[in-house]
């Protein structure tokens, strides 16, 4: 398949303005400050590009809801606080194709008519931060930002913004409220940024690998990225790829692949690591539900899942999951789902924002809930007593932080309720060894058949 | 104890407010507590009134933020804080294992600081580096793919760094 934003990512020094620019960078700069502003709306509309960041909202329609008051400004902030467990994408975009982040941010600056943008990076990044600001630098240097940019009339500033270890800033209206230089506390909403962001004025938050695809549909059209992938799932897609595989790593992929493939080719994961069998898998971040092998490689219907928006979510939450932010976490037989989903329980309950009370509260009563079951002091009962927790938070709190609590914690017990059980009924045992997959049917054998 | 920034950090605290519209510099705040963070070790009521006083904001709004930021240190720490991420993709590869060994190795528990001062250690959640598990933030920088070897050396290094530095 064509790549279309790691095409270019080995080239020696591709990181500089000058290689970057030699090799085509750019290109989309030129092209679309001579377009109307509305076309390059109209093309992103086109291309059926949907937000990277988990939610897979449709970027053109985001844009377009922009609001337009008169001599109020209007900002373009780009969300690069990846910190969903098991997605180091933009990180990888950002680390080693800087340019490619820049030259989308002026392109969207320009077709969003934001004069001063931001980008909103991780403080952990805080390397790569640096290596973003030589970029801007370099940008600017060579007249593609700052005042009337390649003669267009056109001046755009993008600034740096460090955030400080705040999982919930992902979140569009927390990271908003981060960068007025508060504590990120998600925003009710309505109203939306779109009509009042930051500062109370009209703001766009998109995801780093969002903005990085508005430069190859400027490119070659709207039309051409749609017609790549399959369905409503156009374009390419960076999947993070970790776990017990062979080759993690981050991979373009076109979206018509199956899981099957993308788990066991050597061009992707290379298969499971030390020849172990496929025990289970996260194919969003940590945020979706966790899939069983079986249910992963194929849908309940016994068709080959594809690794797109909607054959992931296929089935919905009962026997499906979500493409979410394309983190990809690989769980081999030898793993144990109590304590797996116990670090992600302990996780979000140490990033809740304390807004909400069932998220502040209950995040901490299924983190120690997993800590006594996973340490062989849980109850029969405990396990009920997680499920109707995690039912408590979802859907009760001010931004989907709670939901992104509950979802893992209902799969696991949705799909591997046996494996608590065992815990419980061998407190002792549990403690030296981990249930594995001695009790279940080998789930490539049950696919075999299917 | 009184902190000041040097002119030339207060130029950078000028220009960092510069970038935000008249009357917002209060959106500077996030990146003036990492400069006062990385020139004074951590953040006490001192530092923290002194942003205060930079920003033209009150004490508490200073307060509410800095506590609510897991990457700003309210306590002392050692001169190197490895900061070890514990959550499920580092768990799968082995992390758990890793943390145990820099507590024996350092002879201190999570949260602690060893006695002369040098290493302080703490686990952290996701970093955003799972393909590269397990791993540690280390300053600035993060080291991936840790394994005991790698902890022995990257142990060995800070001390050295450290007697060069004396």
């Amino acid at each position: 398949m064509k790549k279309l934003l790691l095409d270019k990512v080995d080239i020696p020094d591709i990181k500089s303005f000058e290689v970057y620019r030699r090799e085509g960078g750019y290109q989309s700069v030129e092209k679309a400050l001579k377009m109307q502003t509305g076309d390059i709306v109209e093309e992103v509309k086109k291309s059926g590009l949907r937000g990277r960041g988990g939610a897979g909202f449709p970027t053109g329609m985001k844009w377009s809801f922009l609001a337009k008051p008169e001599g109020i400004p209007r900002y373009l902030v780009c969300n690069a606080d990846e910190s969903e467990p098991g997605t180091f994408k933009d990180r990888f975009l950002m680390e080693y194709i800087p340019h490619l982040l820049i030259e989308g941010m002026i392109v969207s600056s320009f077709a969003l008519g934001s004069n001063t943008s931001y980008i909103y990076i991780r403080g952990e990044y805080d390397w790569v931060a640096d290596i973003l600001q030589v970029a801007i630098d370099e940008a600017r240097q060579n007249g593609f930002l700052g005042k009337n940019i390649l003669g267009s009339g056109f001046d755009c500033n993008i600034f740096l913004y460090r955030g400080a270890g705040a999982y919930i800033c992902g979140e569009e209206t927390a990271l908003l409220e981060s960068l007025e230089g508060k504590r990120g506390l998600p925003r009710i909403k309505p109203p939306f940024p779109a009509i009042k962001g930051v500062w109370g004025c009209p703001t766009v938050v998109n995801n780093v690998e969002t903005i990085c695809a508005v430069v190859p549909i400027i490119n070659e059209g709207g039309e051409a990225y749609s017609k790549i992938g399959i369905g409503r799932s156009t374009g390419t897609k960076l999947i993070s790829a970790c776990g017990n595989i062979n080759k993690p790593g981050v991979y373009e992929i076109d979206m018509t692949i199956s899981v099957e493939e993308f788990i066991y080719s050597d061009e992707y994961c290379g298969g499971i690591q030390n020849g172990k069998r496929l025990k289970a898998c996260i194919p969003g971040g940590s945020s979706v539900p966790i899939l069983p092998a079986n249910l992963l490689l194929k849908t309940a219907k016994g068709e080959p899942r594809l690794m797109n928006y909607e054959s992931l979510a296929d089935g919905g939450f009962i026997t499906g999951s979500s493409m979410g932010s394309g983190g990809f976490i690989v769980l081999d037989e030898d793993q144990c789902i109590v304590r797996h989903t116990f670090t992600i329980s302990r996780f979000y309950h140490h990033e809740s924002c304390g807004q909400c009370s069932p998220c502040r509260e209950g995040t901490g009563w299924l983190e120690k809930i997993f800590y006594n079951i996973e340490n062989g002091r849980g109850k029969m009962k405990d396990i009920d007593l997680l499920w109707d927790i995690q039912r408590r938070i979802e859907g009760n709190t001010i931004c989907p932080f709670g939901d992104a609590a509950s979802w893992p914690v209902a799969a696991a017990i949705r799909h591997f309720r046996d494996e608590f059980e065992w815990h419980v009924l061998n407190p002792e045992e549990c403690l030296v060894r981990n249930y594995g997959l001695a009790h279940y049917a080998d789930p490539l054998e049950v696919v075999a058949s299917n | 104890m009184s902190v000041q920034f040097s002119q030339e950090k207060l130029d950078e605290v000028n220009e960092m407010i510069s970038h935000y519209p008249e009357g917002k510099q209060k959106s500077a705040l996030l990146g003036v507590l990492h400069m006062a963070q990385e020139e004074f070790g951590w953040l006490n009521v001192n530092t923290m009134d002194y942003v205060a006083s930079l920003l033209k904001l009150q004490p508490i709004e200073v307060y509410e933020v800095a506590s609510f930021y897991s990457m700003f240190n309210l306590k002392a720490v050692g001169r190197y804080v490895f900061e070890v991420c514990q959550t499920g993709p580092c768990m799968l590869k082995g992390s758990d294992a890793i943390i145990e060994y820099i507590k024996k190795k350092l002879d201190i528990n999570v949260g602690e600081t060893t006695k002369d001062g040098m290493f302080t250690l703490k686990t952290v959640e996701c970093l955003g580096a799972c393909g590269y598990a397990p791993m540690m933030q280390m300053g600035k920088y993060y080291k991936e793919h840790l394994t005991p070897e790698k902890v022995d050396q990257i142990v060995e290094e800070c001390r050295k760094n450290s007697e060069r530095n004396n």
